[in-house]
């Protein structure tokens, strides 16, 4: 079981640059948004399975909930701003 | 300057998130000294969702839920409790923050006042740390607006 979820952790650590190149390239905002929001999500993950290798899942959910709520809002906050620059223009 | 939002998904989610929120960093805050977390991330927990109902609803409508005055009384209350815990031990003939001093006056043993103590220090440092941190956040987007009215 251990192997398993290690391999799928290095997969979705892979996975995470192919996603880095939309961030960095990807054109327009709204494609670099959505990949930041996807980034955040396979941390999440990823720090689960940490914790399942660690035999301590109840530490781990603490801080992955955390991580999505703070990934949340710095979405939204984005969004937010590109709201505002629209008016703006 | 944040407007409000004429989204109604947004706005009913963070209605229905916000209370949620408040009480995992009440949990994140209370379970500080036995799991990941304490006074500084349970405040920035707090901090969040009172930023979350100020991207939704508007500068006008959290100001009515917490005004500024509410903010500066909250962060000088929690530091006020942190360097009053700390005082307080100096005045019981300990180092300042030696929480085993506060045994004699919550009559249990050592062990147990140094949990209460930190549980209080923990307590003064999240109301600080959410007041400052919503402070911060108020005053840059007051500050961006008054910037864009000059250029206009």
């Amino acid at each position: 079981m251990n192997e398993f979820l290690f391999s799928i952790g290095i997969g979705l650590c892979i996975l995470v640059f192919f996603v880095l190149y939309r961030v960095v390239y990807g054109p327009g905002v709204f494609n670099r948004i959505a990949a930041l929001s996807a980034i955040g999500t396979k941390t999440l993950i990823i720090l689960l399975i940490i914790g399942f290798l660690y035999n301590r899942v109840e530490m781990f959910i603490d801080i992955s909930l955390v991580y999505a709520l703070l990934n949340l809002i710095g979405t939204l906050a984005a969004a937010k701003y590109l709201e505002m620059e629209g008016v703006k223009q | 300057m944040i407007q409000k939002s004429d989204d109604i998904i947004i706005k009913t989610l963070a209605r229905i998130l916000v209370p949620f929120i408040q009480i995992y960093a009440l949990y994140v805050i209370m379970h500080g000294h036995y799991s990941p977390g304490g006074g500084f991330q349970g405040g920035v927990i707090l901090a969040a969702s009172l930023i979350l109902l100020m991207i939704t609803h508007g500068v006008k409508d959290t100001q009515k839920r917490i005004s500024e005055k509410a903010v500066a009384i909250f962060s000088s209350s929690g530091v006020l409790i942190y360097a009053g815990i700390g005082v307080l031990c100096l005045v019981l003939f300990g180092n300042f923050l030696d929480y085993s001093t506060l045994a004699k006056i919550l009559h249990v043993d050592p062990a147990h006042a140094r949990s209460y103590g930190i549980l209080g220090i923990e307590i003064g440092v999240g109301l600080a740390v959410m007041a400052v941190m919503f402070s911060v956040f108020f005053d840059i987007s007051q500050g961006e607006s008054s910037g864009e009215d000059k250029e206009n």
